[in-house]
């Protein structure tokens, strides 16, 4: 290979990169795919997970108390299953003994604990002094009395009724729950098996907490398959429109690809290293790697470009490979620098899967860093290019797009930068609309099927979405199992709270049938003895467990369960404000306490949620204002740096707020986004600035700054359209990233191309260096 | 005459069939009553305990008891009478002192617990011989003790909750030292061991030891202040006598 007389760079670091790629392009390629496979070998211990409670903070209260409850009553997250027929009515002979059928094949799994339903259910009756406790449903054939008569005993006993039939009567429904710790995928695949195969002919919907975690991880996985086709598609499309050269766009798609691999693969080796939830792949992550398409495609493409633009110049593949590399080491470094930055303002995140996503990812970016500066230009030295191609000699469409937009920007600046400040500010009014919500049901396109199933339950049922309170004290006190009932009362005043039990409720039930079924006795007994009698008396017949889900072994913890409908953001406040306040004036100091249940656990993530998107926000600014101005050696640069991104940020929001779309677990992640792709751009503007301005005179320097990286970063916008991917998601909220996305990077190069060039135009007497005369 | 011989050596050898075996159990003498101090000890999957005292008396086999509950504080005072009949659904009644009533309980769910214990009154219930067909596996030894081995499966005349259960039995004393429960998935549920006394000429049981592995829950109950054919009354086994702990 024949070597270049001249050095290939001026600085050592930058020298030794490009000497692997021009002198030993072979031995670069197999280090960087052995590197490759290593990363990507962690692939095998890649893990789906979709566990809402796994991504809040261990330490935090609900948290802690609903591991505790899970510790003490068994699993609290369960599958509701309805089936039946609009319209007609659920206690009929043939509903009854499917439901027999289903119970039993439910209850005969390995995977299930316990089944609820008027299968499995115990009544209580006194026949003339004769306390029986029974099966509610005696046989699987039953006839229609004595189908009635199952009616009749649930009419009586209202708060059982709503657990085990819809309001109207139409539905029947079963409630099962898991044994603890076992993986929910394998658990909602065989129930639903069950259930569907045994179901045949009826309308079957399925909810609750369990059925989503288990139902999520094979949604996530198909998402993420399709989301990753389409975005490679989108890109390669674009790609190809813009560089024109079959081999040209294979070699960034490589970069890409194998980008993407080491990424998931390191993801997987930190979940097999540390064993740390944080590195489980959720709903929040599926957006990951089509980032990590668009982050390694943006290195990729300026490699590209720069490369095509040098080739042009000096018709030799060496020389123009040694100044790409020589004029893009840095800002590619800086960019990935700067977009780690932001993406690592995730680390600070309370929530689990964003402390993950910010760190994988930044992992990936850095290996893209790695593989644009080393194999790609290999890659590109291998290959025999063609200096009289279309590709290198013809300006494609957005050059031409670019030489127009640099002509209008430095024209009119003032007017451009007074264009863009108006943008913000009406984006800031969008702001202060902005809601927060995490209602898993909204993530699910309207008319799906699982939107249905959900739609169905919260209208139809007695609600899925729990509240539970968990009680310290003596089960057996009537003053506290009085102020259970009045909880329950408190609790039922909200209309979204459909039904709630507690021990308290089988104390009444066993007091009125003792005392011959006398309604005026479903009380609680003013004395523990008595109390204690209506336990040990239900002991020598019932079965012990028959409590388990609402007092411990030894009557020393006991819990409230409440179920509500679906709940939206201001309910879940406004419930889980009045309840702690009221908690606080009936149960004494010394009473421990605790509120948790999937509304509180909401209400902690939209706290939490609010908290980390704000400090992410400022945290990654200040650092990148920090990181730029040090690089650049201007406090000034600095804050330009920031000024496109903050106001992104600012438009992004504000359309968040007109379109009504709201902040949650999911989206929280789209200021890190905007921020991490879009420094790329103002980063590769200001180095291209202090470049040219050592060498450019004043008048000619903003316009000779917008043509060389003008091209490349809209280039390198349209390539990111990639994010456009996302909308064809089956998950709204990665919908809305999509979208977003799309409108980010827009406003984002365009802002850096407009404000920032207009600005920097403004301030160009104090930003532009001059080497001492 | 040959075969006549051989037949004989394998039945001597061999010994009883399934059946044989379990008539042998059922014809075993017992107390014509009994007494005692039962201490039970009931522990949960996650190691916590809960410990009843109980004076219980019986007769005709447990046909007939009475049960006045002493420990814990709380359950001092309630007592417990049952009365098996043959014909007739059995009596049950129950004293709760804080009510001062006496109230009837059902005992219709046999695979119901008894006092939230891991012995159902199925279990606590002697098996009718005509309600099970009994198979003899290979011998065993149990803690250096020569035991049968019998396989019981419940007729449908059983209205057993079981599939079947698998019995260890001393050869010598004829008492039953282990057993295995299976549930009607044929998957072990109960594991059960029991250990005896000799009082009068009696073998009488001391300690039994249940686990519901499936629950991964167990039961321990120790008879303590043995007494056999003492001379208990029929005339105890009435509602009257639940109302007073006797001395």
């Amino acid at each position: 290979m024949r070597k270049i007389e001249s050095k290939y760079s001026d600085h050592p670091i930058r020298r030794f990169f490009i000497r692997q790629s021009l002198d030993h392009p072979k031995r670069t390629i197999f280090v960087s795919l052995l590197v490759t496979v290593i990363m990507a070998s962690g692939l095998q211990f890649f893990t789906i997970d979709d566990d809402m409670l796994k991504m809040m903070p261990e330490d935090l209260p609900s948290r802690m108390s609903w591991d505790d409850i899970q510790d003490e009553f068994g699993s609290t997250e369960v599958i509701f299953i309805a089936f039946g027929h609009e319209g007609q009515d659920g206690f009929h002979p043939d509903a009854l003994a499917k439901m027999w059928d289903l119970s039993e094949a439910l209850e005969a799994s390995h995977w299930v604990d316990e089944v609820t339903s008027i299968s499995t259910y115990t009544r209580m009756d006194n026949y003339d002094g004769f306390m029986e406790i029974d099966d509610l449903q005696l046989d699987r054939i039953l006839s229609q009395d004595k189908a009635n008569d199952i009616r009749f005993y649930l009419d009586k006993n209202d708060k059982i009724k709503k657990q085990l039939v819809s309001q109207d009567g139409d539905y029947l429904v079963a409630i099962v729950q898991p044994f603890d710790s076992i993986e929910m995928v394998g658990f909602v695949s065989e129930v639903k098996a069950i259930a569907d195969s045994l179901l045949i002919g009826y309308d079957v919907h399925y909810g609750g907490q369990a059925y989503f975690t288990g139902i999520m991880p094979p949604m996530i996985r198909d998402d993420v398959r399709g989301l990753m086709v389409a975005g490679m598609i989108i890109m390669i499309i674009i790609l190809m429109l813009n560089l024109r050269n079959i081999a040209a766009v294979a070699m960034v798609i490589t970069v890409i690809i194998l980008s993407l691999g080491g990424m998931m693969g390191f993801m997987g080796w930190m979940f097999r290293l540390t064993g740390s939830g944080k590195f489980l792949f959720t709903l929040a992550n599926t957006s990951m790697p089509i980032i990590m398409l668009t982050i390694a495609n943006s290195d990729g493409v300026h490699v590209m470009t720069k490369f095509f633009k040098e080739f042009r110049v000096f018709k030799e593949k060496r020389h123009a490979i040694a100044s790409t590399m020589d004029s893009l080491l840095i800002p590619i470094f800086l960019t990935s620098i700067t977009t780690v930055a932001a993406f690592s303002a995730m680390t600070t995140s309370p929530l689990e899967p964003l402390i993950g996503y910010g760190i994988t990812i930044s992992a990936g970016i850095f290996f893209a860093w790695f593989l644009s500066s080393t194999l790609l230009p290999s890659l590109i030295n291998l290959k025999k290019w063609d200096p009289n191609s279309k590709a290198m000699t013809t300006k494609s469409i957005f050059e031409k797009i670019i030489d127009k937009l640099g002509k209008l920007v430095l024209t009119h600046p003032k007017y451009i930068f007074s264009t863009g400040l108006l943008i913000v500010i009406i984006g800031i009014g969008g702001l202060l609309k902005v809601s927060v919500d995490v209602d898993i049901s909204k993530f699910f396109k309207e008319g799906s099927e699982l939107r249905n199933s959900m739609d169905f339950l919260g209208e139809k049922m007695n609600g899925t979405i729990d509240l539970r309170v968990r009680l310290e004290g003596d089960m057996k006190d009537p003053v506290i199992l009085k102020n259970m009932t009045k909880l329950q009362n408190r609790l039922e005043e909200f209309p979204q709270v459909r039904t709630s039990y507690s021990i308290a409720n089988v104390v009444e039930q066993m007091h009125r049938t003792v005392m011959d079924d006398d309604p005026a006795y479903e009380t609680i007994p003013e004395s523990r003895d008595k109390v204690n009698n209506l336990f040990t008396m239900y002991s020598m017949s019932g079965d012990p467990d028959d409590f388990s889900t609402m007092v411990d072994y030894d009557y020393s913890v006991g819990l409230v369960t409440a179920f509500s409908t679906n709940l939206s953001t201001h309910e879940i406040f406004k419930i889980v404000d009045a309840t702690q306040k009221f908690m606080d004036t009936v149960f004494p100091v010394s009473m421990p306490t605790n509120f948790t249940g999937i509304i509180v656990i909401t209400r902690d993530l939209i706290n939490l949620l609010i908290e980390s998107t704000i400090f992410s926000i400022i945290f990654s600014l200040i650092i990148i204002g920090i990181i730029a101005s040090i690089f650049f050696k201007k406090i000034l640069w600095g804050a330009l740096a920031v000024i496109p991104l903050t106001s992104a940020v600012l438009i992004n929001f504000g359309f968040m707020g007109y379109f009504g779309i709201e902040l949650s677990h999911v989206t929280a992640i789209l200021s890190s986004i905007i921020i991490g792709v879009g420094v790329d751009f103002a980063v590769h503007y200001i180095a291209q600035f202090r470049r040219l301005s050592r060498t450019i005179g004043e008048d000619k320097l903003s316009r000779e700054v917008v043509d060389d990286v003008g091209y490349p970063i809209i280039l390198d916008a349209a390539s990111n359209m990639g994010f456009g991917a996302l909308l064809f998601s089956a998950f709204v909220p990665i919908q809305y990233i999509g979208g977003l996305m799309v409108f980010a990077m827009v406003s984002t190069s365009l802002g850096t191309l407009t404000v920032l060039s207009a600005l920097a135009e403004l301030l160009k007497k104090k930003l532009i260096e001059r080497k001492t005369q | 005459m040959r075969f006549t011989l051989l037949a004989l050596f394998i039945t001597m050898a061999w010994g009883q069939t399934g059946i044989d075996i379990a008539k042998m159990v059922d014809d075993k003498v017992l107390p014509k009553d009994m007494s005692n101090t039962t201490k039970m000890v009931l522990t949960n999957s996650k190691g916590k305990t809960r410990t009843n005292m109980m004076m219980s008396k019986s007769m005709d086999g447990n046909k007939k008891q009475i049960i006045w509950f002493m420990a814990p504080k709380d359950d001092r005072g309630v007592a417990f009478l049952k009365i098996e009949h043959d014909n007739k659904d059995d009596e049950m009644r129950m004293w709760l002192p804080a009510f001062k009533k006496v109230r009837r309980i059902s005992s219709k769910r046999k695979g119901d617990a008894f006092m939230g214990s891991d012995m159902s009154y199925e279990d606590l219930t002697n098996r009718d011989i005509a309600d099970y067909d009994y198979n003899r596996l290979d011998d065993e030894t149990i803690n250096g003790t020569l035991c049968y081995v019998l396989e019981s499966t419940p007729r449908t005349s059983a209205n057993s909750t079981y599939s079947k259960h698998l019995s260890w039995i001393d050869q010598s004393s004829l008492t039953i030292l282990q057993e295995h429960s299976f549930d009607k998935r044929g998957k072990l549920k109960k594991e059960k061991t029991f250990k005896y006394q000799k009082l009068k000429d009696y073998f009488v049981m001391d300690q039994v030891y249940v686990k519901d592995v499936q629950k991964n829950h167990s039961t321990e109950v120790t008879f303590e202040k043995l007494e056999v054919d003492s001379g208990v009354k029929s005339a105890l086994f009435q509602e009257k006598n639940l109302k007073r702990i006797p001395r």
